[in-house]
């Protein structure tokens, strides 16, 4: 019986189909979660919204682009700040939140107007801001808003700036995942080929799925940068407005996070004949070979060995040092989905860490496929996991530590479990091999830390006395 | 399907992520581009570099068989028919596991 029907889900046995326990000779032809469906009624999902794929996780990192969101002030708020993607021009993107602040009268009489004062207020008060992306919110897209018409309006009477529109209201789908769908088929549609970039190499590439999460961009830049290679569009990190427009010019897409900017490297390739080429820059080993596979398309092997032995030499007894001491641990990951299948063979290999359990909060099927394939037999892999799937999974495999978000990290936190930031990390970056030093970093001092116990002390009556 | 060829399967499954791109046409495309190269490379010829495409065949391929040499030194050891025979028998049986037989509903749904 290898998809699971967990004791706390006997009220919603719709769950078995979300979770599964791979067993030796078994394969996804046989089982194979259901994922990007709906939240069954009775879950507790952690999920995010479908505005919140789109605004927080991509279109919010660049970093010269207002972010306008059409709709409460809370839509604009909850999706500021939370994920810590810097940049190289002071962080203008990390600095402000910008939103319409619709109210009722606004829903009664239409919000239109409304946005169109606070584009051009927003613009006016940053005037050497000239790009801007606009979202629909819940509410704005009930009542009928249309923001496209409002934007082609003011480019039109100021062509010098440019504006981005993401209509996906956050009922647009079943979880972030809808977002990140319609700002990469919107954004191929509406903007890739506006803008001609200047080449400076014979070695081009777009970076995509990528979003600088504490400098993850500037490492794998600096690589790039050494093997002479011209990125012309990080998709999204540290990147900007326009480099994205010039996305048609690569020649080659080089891709990491592929749920949330899958789309856009299959358009690309369909629509200009760029290929996709999927790596994982997470994980030591993991770097190199997607680095070495960079090198044999351009033919630029020995520049790439030398990036590797040099990045070895300095990183690599530092990484040894915690596997000596991580080996044999067991670790959760739950967190949206692709990190599930980056992570689970990098620590294994690299840290000599055995993944136990893992949780997708937006994954797809072809996420549960990559996962399953690397992962191993006897973990639990659960699709948009609810609180108390939580609980009754840590009590069966009783991980050391978990690599969440910050809302299922608050559970972890309380249960005295070490628990990292998996989503944006504790004290990244992440990537690259200097990244996976600080990923084993932060494992070891997670494990090792007396607060753990401490937290679970009960100080009160001593206190008292 | 032989041991040789299942062992190969198991090890690609792990380790490669050019077999579950998000659709169909695409997968197919880069298991027989990626194999077919990687044969090649492990009897010792070069594949003919035409196009962007196969240039990111070779680039998955070359990688697959540097690892494959470590893994399973076998394979290349073996005459020329048997090592195609396992190929065949590789390529089968990963199209089998993510187009053919995959139960990821999205492979093939016009607006993924």
């Amino acid at each position: 019986m290898p998809m699971k029907l967990l004791d706390c889900d006997t009220g919603i046995p719709e769950r078995e189909q979300h979770v599964y326990i791979k067993e030796a000779g078994e394969d996804t032809t046989q089982y194979l979660p259901l994922s990007n469906s709906a939240t069954i009624p009775g879950s507790l999902s952690e999920r995010g919204c479908a505005f919140c794929g789109a605004k927080l996780v991509i279109g919010g990192v660049l970093k010269d682009t207002i972010q306008m969101i059409h709709g409460p002030f809370g839509c604009a708020y909850d999706t500021w700040h939370t994920k810590r993607y810097p940049s190289d021009n002071d962080n203008f993107q990390l600095k402000y939140a910008w939103s319409t602040n619709v109210k009722e009268k606004n829903v009664v009489f239409g919000a239109e107007k409304l946005l169109k004062k606070a584009i051009l207020e927003a613009f006016d008060q940053m005037p050497a801001i000239k790009r801007m992306f606009v979202y629909t919110t819940c509410s704005t897209a009930l009542i009928g808003d249309d923001p496209k018409a409002v934007a082609r309006a003011v480019m039109a009477e100021r062509p010098e700036v440019d504006i981005f529109v993401v209509e996906c209201p956050g009922f647009a789908g079943v979880s972030q995942s809808k977002g990140h769908h319609v700002l990469n088929m919107g954004w191929i549609h509406d903007k890739v080929g506006q803008v001609e970039p200047k080449i400076t190499s014979p070695y081009t590439i777009n970076f995509i799925g990528d979003y600088n999460i504490q400098g993850d961009t500037e490492v794998l830049q600096r690589y790039w940068h050494k093997l002479g290679i011209q990125v012309l569009a990080h998709f999204t990190g540290n990147a900007t407005y326009d480099e994205c427009r010039g996305m048609h010019r690569a020649q080659l897409n080089v891709v990491n996070c592929a749920r949330s900017a899958g789309y856009i490297a299959n358009e690309l390739k369909k629509q200009y004949g760029i290929p996709r080429l999927d790596i994982d820059s997470w994980g030591f080993s993991y770097m190199a070979t997607g680095l070495r596979k960079v090198g044999d398309f351009f033919g630029i092997q020995d520049k790439v060995e030398e990036l590797i032995e040099e990045e070895t030499a300095k990183w690599k007894p530092k990484l040894d040092w915690y596997k000596e001491r991580l080996q044999g641990k067991k670790m959760a990951i739950w967190t949206g989905g692709p990190r599930l299948w980056h992570w689970t063979r990098a620590v294994e290999d690299d840290l000599g860490v055995y993944v136990v359990a893992m949780a997708s909060k937006f994954g797809h099927q072809e996420d549960f496929e990559k996962v399953i394939a690397r992962g191993r037999e006897g973990t639990i892999y659960i699709d948009d996991g609810n609180e108390l799937e939580f609980f009754e999974v840590i009590e069966m495999v009783k991980p050391d530590v978990i690599f969440t978000g910050p809302r299922v990290g608050e559970l972890v936190k309380k249960l005295h479990i070490p628990y990292i930031n998996g989503h944006a990390y504790h004290n990244g970056p992440y990537m690259g091999f200097e990244g996976f030093v600080n990923l084993a970093r932060d494992m070891y001092n997670a494990v090792n830390s007396p607060l753990w116990a401490l937290a679970g002390q009960n100080l009160q009556g001593e206190a008292q006395q | 399907m032989t041991k040789k060829a299942e062992d190969l399967v198991a090890f690609i499954q792990e380790r490669c992520l050019w077999q579950f791109v998000s659709r169909a046409n695409d997968r197919e495309e880069n298991i027989n581009g990626v194999l077919t190269f990687m044969e090649e490379i492990l009897k010792g010829e070069s594949p003919k570099l035409e196009t962007p495409m196969d240039r990111l065949h070779f680039a998955n391929a070359n990688r697959l068989a540097q690892e494959v040499k470590v893994a399973f030194p076998w394979l290349r050891e073996l005459p020329g028919e048997e090592m195609k025979e396992v190929v065949s028998g590789t390529i089968a049986r990963i199209y089998e596991l993510t187009v053919k037989n995959s139960l990821n509903g999205e492979l093939n749904i016009p607006g993924y």
